[in-house]
């Protein structure tokens, strides 16, 4: 989850993530370059007793206002692609999750082996133990093992909902007869948190996502608990 | 007939600027605007006409002494003869004004208002704030947030030197 006060992306959990990060940084650095430039040409332009009422044309800084543009956009639009084609790589997921988006909360199925399938609701308010974040924590955690590529089929069972989890670079809309896939690594373990981000009706900044990532080890304990109580 | 109106409101001094120049050859009416007209500009240092059009008796006997030698004339006088063909020297028409400070000024007495509603609203118009902000649970949620290890990358947990329980340095 984020830090309070926090402006920039949180540390990437998944390899994806990674790559998005430093190719934001990029574009954001040619995005203050420029900007700092034309910010300097405005003060200078403003600022300035001089005046010249005689310039007609000059090919030299055509030359130059349209190469460097077009130049930028291919360092811009290169890494940009790398990426998108990286996310469209066929993988072969270890494990298949389905995540059906209802008002107000999410379900989780994971029916590769057993029949397992439960709900995620939010703990309200009140009822939070000392420490757990407001408006984030779950009762029952979609928990994946670690550095496995996981398949996620996301879908919804009334409204639009939209499943997302910032750290793992992962968001794909849940809509209602739709199968939409997406796929992602957890890179660490840990706990990594998400909200709805389709708006679906009363309680949509009320319904978020959990996922915890373990080893392997407890993953197949969980898997059995929960089994055990449905 | 037009070309006579015209001409008398510009005066003979600028005649060459011709009448066939302006106006619909005595078929659309000559406007206002369309007539050369005095300004003071700092990048079109020469006007189309003069300031002073209608001479008083000194200053046409200046006018006629000024075609002697420049050389007789007392500053003074080359002073009145600028006056008679410019409005404004470059040092008038270019001076600031005190504008910028009521504008500021207004600006800031504005945000101050806004702050005033700001704290009016905090008190007479918000809730209470969920018991999450107390500074007991915040400083539970912050220990949690270390344990679990948030951001141990660049983030949070990143700056917790976790050997001697402290913020890194």
């Amino acid at each position: 989850m984020a830090h309070p006060s926090q402006l920039g992306f949180q540390d990437a959990a998944s390899p994806v993530m990674e790559e998005l990060l430093h190719f934001h940084d990029h574009a954001l650095m040619i995005v203050f370059l420029i900007s700092t430039f034309v910010l300097y040409i405005i003060v200078a332009m403003v600022t300035t007793n001089l005046t010249n009422k005689f310039i007609l044309d000059s090919q030299e800084i055509e030359i130059i206002w349209t190469l460097l543009p077009a130049v930028i956009l291919i360092l811009i639009a290169l890494p940009s692609l790398r990426i998108l084609y990286l996310m469209d790589e066929i993988n072969n997921p270890h494990l298949t999750i389905k995540a059906m988006g209802h008002q107000w909360y999410w379900s989780y199925e994971y029916t590769d082996y057993e029949d397992l399938g439960f709900d995620s609701y939010m703990i309200f308010t009140q009822d939070l133990t000392p420490g757990q974040f407001r408006l984030l924590e779950v009762d029952h955690r979609m928990v994946v093992p670690m550095e496995s590529p996981i398949r996620a089929l996301i879908s919804a069972e009334d409204v639009l909902h939209s499943w997302a989890v910032p750290s793992l670079g992962v968001k794909m809309d849940a809509v209602p007869g739709r199968l939409n896939q997406t796929a992602f690594i957890a890179s660490r373990p840990g706990i990594f948190y998400g909200q709805c981000s389709e708006i679906c009706g009363a309680n949509h900044s009320f319904m978020p996502i959990v996922v915890e990532a373990v080893p392997l080890v407890h993953f197949e304990n969980w898997s059995s608990l929960m089994l055990e109580d449905a | 007939m037009l070309a006579t109106r015209a001409l008398s409101l510009i005066g003979k001094r600028a005649i060459s600027t011709s009448v066939c120049v302006r106006g619909g050859h005595g078929v659309a009416k000559v406007e206002d605007y369309a007539l050369p007209a005095y300004f003071d500009r700092r990048d079109n240092p020469l006007p189309d006409v003069s300031y002073v059009q209608n001479l008083s008796a000194e200053q046409k006997s200046l006018k006629e002494k000024e075609k002697g030698s420049w050389v007789a004339l007392s500053n003074e006088e080359k002073i009145a003869l600028y006056r008679i063909s410019f409005k404004q020297s470059f040092a008038e028409m270019n001076q600031g004004s005190g504008e910028w400070k009521s504008v500021v000024g207004g600006i800031f007495f504005f945000i101050g208002f806004t702050g005033l509603v700001v704290l009016w609203q905090r008190k007479y118009v918000y809730g209470p704030v969920p018991h999450t902000f107390e500074e007991e649970y915040k400083e539970k949620e912050l220990q949690r947030m270390l344990d679990m290890r948030m951001g141990p990358v660049q983030g949070f947990s990143a700056h917790w030197d976790y050997e001697n329980k402290q913020w890194k340095k």
